[in-house]
């Protein structure tokens, strides 16, 4: 090993696992949960709207919220406060979540009551918030390993998802355009567009500036047209034609550029400001109410306003909601709206100013804390307006008998409910921002623990999958270290979906204010203190923070670095990114941008140095050392792109401002599997991404307590022999998914084309892809309206057979009616007796003591595996879930071998299927004795060009060799992170095998000796979850559908393989007629019915055996047919909507 | 009334012979009766696990 460049290359490494250590490896769902709980909550009930209850009937009444708390998971029971800890929560369908208390202030009566919770709670429990697991809030955070296992967690999980009733809930980061930034963009007709998607607490819009016949023109929703963009200006007061130009720029052809939009205001005879409210009070759409009267203060502002009095509110408040207008002041938004206009001139000059929309700096991620908020907001507001409406309706009435107490109408559920429901559907619905989105959370697959990782980093974006345009699927050069170049889906999805990279940070929101103070302090001049000439001075810039304006720099450039330093010095948040864009500089402190860190340069120069790598390592050190110490440093897409990072220590020139901290932490955790990835071709990486979340293994530690839906488990996992860092890092090297087979790539037997694989018996014998499948059965017993209840009881019949030898399908039950623990089953067995009331609505006399006939049978039962196949009742749990109802749940346990076309694969996209399963007697053999577990055809490389499963081989079988486990980490060879071939083949030699890794061979069959030398060594083989027990299915007769009378469809319900409209086609083509007939009557539906030649309608066959005809009254003309079922079927349900089907019959 | 033992919706065991079960926290062994709600007596703990078949049975390893 330690074959890389000498100096800080081969150390600067150890900085990723102090990264993960400090962070986590789902840090960014974690810090926006930890964002929300911490301060954002208390900013949603201190934020204007929401405040204060008030009352219309009572002007001195007040609610008003003083403070918020989210307590720590627990649950009271019988009046018991109980700590909640998740796996309770999972066995026992409940939610993971924490009250939310307020301190309010409110009056009752005359006096004003405060009331104030203690240690660290409010008074009032307002809800319950399903806490994110390992976040701040959870029972989990800063327990060791052995406490973890005591609360029956596995200390490997990663957390960052929901409990919520039983099932693990992701909400997956979404991905969106940026708000309230300006994106220049090109129409339908090549028009150059600016738009601007405001968005505030309040209200979201969207603002366009358009081309029009060379005019620039507003266009916004709450305007019937477009509207002059010069008149709006003239509106915000902005007057003279020169005042317009000069905010937007004199220089050049700008004024040129101006001039139709100029001429289309004078058109309009638009002069003046009071000209040009006129002008857009005309416009405006609707004339009723604007929407700016606010949810909350809602109700009183019906007084009649003028339309112009609309327009200056629209302009205010409306359009570019983002640009705040304090008290009617015009002058930051005319600012913005010329910058926007400016921009747009650019982009007509010279066409590389348009944005691009796919630029990963245009975009925001959005997370789990943020959704969370949204939904939070409205819940509360929705809260609050019912706490309104009872305080209207009960101060409205004039006596009362007892004082209305405000805190005493508090509903928890609204807020409870409201959050449970959209984790557990994924539906969320937020009524003032009028979105409506769907499959926001999705379930944690838990098929593997990589899966379950995988899912965490998952990123899906609000694109519909259905265009066909590829910008937004392509992966952009921006994306590099942020997001995982390989790991994506195929199909559909395919670069919608994306994954995070292994070092990619996730912003929340930081505070604005004290970034403009102290942009402020380094210089910038606010824009309103600045004339409109000195805005464009040369070499000035406007400086911008999240969007808004904030005023200009005289020294850019000096500003950008000196706001820099103060970052690196920690005066402002690590997250805060400054960049130089165009002529601007932007600040940005917003939540969702993605960032990575890397360690500062100067002048080429990386400031971190072996002594601090040292303090590290004697872990004196930690990460954040590293970032308060100013080595390090988080960049964000944008200022990604005013900086020079290099690779390598070794590429650093005196340009250089960055230095990469490690290269392979540009993919992600599922792609970090694949040893050796920069070998192979790109796409079987991308293939190893989707099939790693399928391969069996080790779910997490705890998987032997889990009671979840289906499980697979490998029942003797390894850790592969050639692992990577991030395979160290994840703690895949602790919960494998799959083994090290010993594959010889030769052909052997014609069982090996296509992909097939050749297995030794022996192998399988021995334990090589064996899996166990954990299903649950459950019910819960449920209480209904009349006092009735579902029971589990043992059938009489059953009981009285003793203990021994119960009748049939009862053969398991205990005396309590549920199956035992540890019993085999046979197919239509009972697991949980369970029998339901038949009436559940009448009243009934005595609940409890209701005879056997008032209960019919709704039992659990097993329905069994084809082929005779045993499995076990694995476990039975009994619980009670929130509504004290009941909960049984029973895991049947499946052990299973490998058999003929179970599908297996290599770390490299290459799947196969079980060709052929041989004797060990029959496989070919080494000198040595070795005999391969499978075999592999060596068709399988030419086209891959997967050589990384080729050097995989190599170097696990140098691992076998050395005793010691191998490294191929990607791009790991300069730093000493992967063996080269050189060096594997060297070892080789050194344990007596060949350099290139092949084999003599002797043929297991003849004995004789093969003619080629044979590749053969260990290569890490993952068993998917696809078995061939779970899919075949044929059927000869069976069940059918009780409609149409044809065969059911599916699996599941037994269903017939479909004879389809291609495989018709073939048959009619080929003039098969009576095979057609068959197939598609004689064996499905065939119908006899008898037709009245005179009329031709159908008529029916009477008891003594004659036909009639119902239409004409007699028999006289009946001849019988057969006829597909489905063909009567329609022509009566024709008939039905008084269309009449006539069968015309000819005599042959 | 039909059969030896079951539960009704609160958990409710009953009959002759109860049948034990084994508390998921602290391993007691339990017996409930009609209308009991599912506890453990020891501690508290609201999880119990059946105990083990007691017929012999017999499992075929391949």
């Amino acid at each position: 090993m330690s074959l890389g460049e000498a100096g800080l290359v081969n150390q600067k490494y150890a900085l990723l696992p102090a990264f993960l250590q400090a962070k986590g490896l789902i840090r960014q769902h974690v810090s926006s949960f930890n964002h929300f709980i911490g301060s954002d909550l208390l900013k949603i009930i201190r934020a204007k709207g929401n405040e204060r209850v008030t009352c219309d009937a009572d002007p001195n009444f007040y609610l008003k919220y003083t403070n918020i708390y989210v307590g720590r998971p627990s649950l009271e029971e019988d009046y018991i406060q109980t700590e909640l800890t998740p796996n309770q929560c999972r066995l026992r369908d409940q939610t993971y979540s924490a009250p939310i208390t307020v301190d309010v202030e409110y009056t009752r009566g005359k006096e004003v009551v405060i009331r104030k919770g203690k240690n660290n709670s409010g008074a009032i429990l307002i809800g319950r918030m399903p806490i994110m697991l390992r976040s701040d809030r959870c029972v989990l955070t800063g327990k060791s390993e052995e406490e973890l296992a005591r609360v029956g967690e596995c200390p490997l999980d990663p957390g960052g998802y929901f409990v919520v009733k039983g099932t693990e809930k992701v909400i997956l980061i979404q991905e969106q355009l940026s708000k309230n930034r300006i994106i220049i963009d090109t129409d339908s007709h090549g028009g150059i567009v600016a738009s601007v998607t405001s968005s505030t607490h309040e209200r979201k819009s969207k603002t366009n500036i358009v081309t029009k016949h060379g005019r620039l023109l507003l266009k916004h929703n709450a305007f019937t047209e477009d509207v002059n963009i010069v008149a709006v200006m003239r509106a915000m007061g902005v007057e003279s034609d020169e005042e317009v130009l000069q905010l937007v720029g004199t220089e050049g052809p700008f004024a040129t550029l101006l001039t139709p939009t100029l001429q289309h205001c004078r058109e309009e005879g638009v002069f003046t400001r009071q000209q040009a409210l006129d002008y857009l009070a005309s416009k405006v759409k609707g004339g009723s109410r604007p929407p700016g009267a606010g949810p909350g203060g809602g109700g009183f502002q019906r007084r009649t306003r003028s339309r112009v009095d609309e327009a200056r509110e629209i302009l205010a408040n409306v359009v570019l909601c983002h640009v705040p207008v304090v008290a009617f002041d015009y002058q930051q938004k005319v600012t913005y709206i010329a910058v926007m206009v400016r921009r747009m001139l650019y982009a007509m000059l010279d066409p590389s100013f348009i944005d691009d929309r796919d630029y990963y700096g245009n975009k925001r991620l959005e997370l789990a804390g943020g959704l969370l908020a949204l939904l939070f907001e409205d819940l509360f507001k929705r809260m609050n307006a019912d706490l309104k409406r009872q305080a209207d309706s009960s101060l409205s009435k004039a006596n009362r008998a007892t004082q209305f107490d405000i805190a005493k109408c508090i509903r928890t559920d609204t807020i409870t409910f409201g959050l449970e429901h959209a984790i557990s559907s994924g539906n969320w619905t937020i009524k003032r921002f009028r979105m409506e989105r769907k499959g926001v959370t999705q379930v944690l697959s838990r098929l593997s623990f990589i899966s379950a990782v995988g899912m965490m980093t998952r990123i899906t974006s609000q694109f519909e999958k259905t265009r066909k345009v590829s910008g937004p699927r392509a992966l952009q050069p921006s994306q590099w270290g942020m997001l995982c170049p390989a790991d994506t889906p195929e199909g559909e999805s395919c670069g919608l979906v994306k994954n995070l990279a292994l070092m990619t940070h996730v912003t929340t929101d930081e505070e604005e204010g004290p970034i403009a103070r102290l942009a402020h302090i380094l210089g910038v001049e606010p824009a309103t203190l600045v004339n409109q000439g000195e805005l464009r001075e040369r070499g000035s810039a406007l400086v911008f923070l999240n969007g808004n304006i904030l005023g200009v720099h005289r020294r850019p450039k000096a500003f950008v670095r000196a706001f820099r330093e103060m970052r690196r010095r920690g005066k402002v948040g690590e997250f805060v990114s400054v960049y130089m864009q165009h002529d601007t500089v932007q600040i940005a402190s917003d939540g969702g941008r993605v960032c990575r860190p890397l360690i500062i340069c100067d002048k080429g120069v990386p400031r971190v140095k072996d002594e601090h790598l040292k303090l590290l390592k004697e872990g004196k050190w930690t990460f954040n050392s590293f970032l308060t110490a100013g080595l390090l440093e988080y960049l964000d897409v944008n200022e990604e792109n005013n900086s020079l990072v290099a690779l390598y220590e070794s590429n650093c020139n005196p340009r250089t401002t960055h230095l990469e901290i490690e290269p392979f932490t540009i993919l992600g955790v599922v792609a970090g599997l694949i040893p050796y990835p920069h070998h192979n071709q790109s796409p079987r990486n991308t293939y190893q991404c989707a099939m790693g979340k399928q391969a069996m293994g080790n779910v997490a530690f705890n998987q032997l307590n889990r009671m979840d839906t289906l499980l697979y488990l490998l029942c003797y996992p390894q850790r592969p022999l050639l692992t990577t860092k991030t395979i160290e890092l994840v703690g895949f090297d602790r919960l494998g998914a799959g083994q090290n087979a010993t594959v010889a790539v030769m052909s052997y037997s014609g069982y090996d084309i296509e992909d097939a694989i050749v297995m030794n018996r022996a192998s399988l014998d021995r334990g090589f892809g064996r899996c166990i499948v954990l299903r649950k059965y459950g019910t819960s017993l449920k209480k209904y309206a009349n006092r009735t209840q579902d029971r589990i009881v043992l059938p009489a019949a059953a009981a009285a057979a003793g203990n021994a030898a119960r009748p049939g399908k009862f053969r398991i039950l205990d005396r309590d009616g549920i199956a035992a623990a540890g019993e085999v089953l046979s197919q239509g067995e009972v697991l949980v007796n369970k029998q339901m009331p038949t009436n559940t609505r009448d009243p009934v006399t005595a609940p409890n003591a209701l005879p056997d006939t008032f209960y019919r049978n709704a039992p659990v039962s097993w329905k069994g595996y084809s082929g005779g196949e045993k499995c076990v009742v694995d476990k039975v749990l009994l619980t009670s879930n929130d509504d004290c109802s009941c909960v049984v749940k029973v895991l049947v346990r499946h052990t299973r071998r490998p058999e003929l076309g179970d599908k297996f694969s290599s770390r490299h996209g290459q799947k196969g299927v079980v060709g052929s399963i041989w004797s060990q007697s029959d496989m070919p053999f080494t000198e040595r004795g070795l005999v391969p577990d499978l075999i592999m055809n060596p068709h399988g490389f030419p086209s891959r060009m997967t050589v990384g499963k080729m050097i995989e081989l190599l170097g696990s079988k140098a691992a076998v060799c050395t005793g010691k486990f191998h490294y191929g980490t990607a791009f790991g060879e300069p730093a000493g992170l992967a063996d080269t071939v050189d060096h594997i083949s060297q070892e080789l030699v050194e344990a007596g095998f060949s350099y290139s890794g092949k084999d003599f061979l002797h043929s297991g069959i003849t004995g004789e000796a093969l003619e080629a030398y044979i590749f053969m060594g260990p290569v890490y083989y993952q068993k998917l979850k696809h078995m061939v027990l779970d899919k075949m299915h044929a059927r000869a007769r069976g069940p059918r559908v009780v409609l149409t009378r044809q065969p059911t469809e599916g699996r599941s319900r037994d269903g017939g393989l479909r004879l389809g409209e291609m495989e018709r086609d073939c048959l009619i083509g080929y003039g098969a007629s009576m095979l057609l007939l068959e197939r598609l009557m004689i064996s499905s539906d065939a119908f006899e019915v008898q037709v009245c030649m005179q009329c031709g309608l159908m008529g029916y066959r009477r008891h003594d055996g004659t036909a009639l005809c119902g239409t004409c009254k007699s028999g006289a003309n009946m001849a019988g047919l057969r006829l597909p079922y489905a063909m009567k079927l329609l022509t009566q349900e024709l008939q039905s909507m008084n269309i009449v089907p006539r069968l015309i019959l000819d005599s042959q | 009334m039909q059969g030896t033992g079951g539960y009704g919706a609160g958990g409710v065991p009953s009959g002759p012979v109860q049948v034990a079960y084994i508390c998921g926290d602290c391993g007691a062994e339990n017996t409930l009766k009609p209308g009991d709600v599912i506890r453990c007596r020891e501690c508290g703990y609201r999880i119990l696990y059946k105990k083990r078949t007691k017929r012999v049975v017999q499992y075929e390893a391949r």
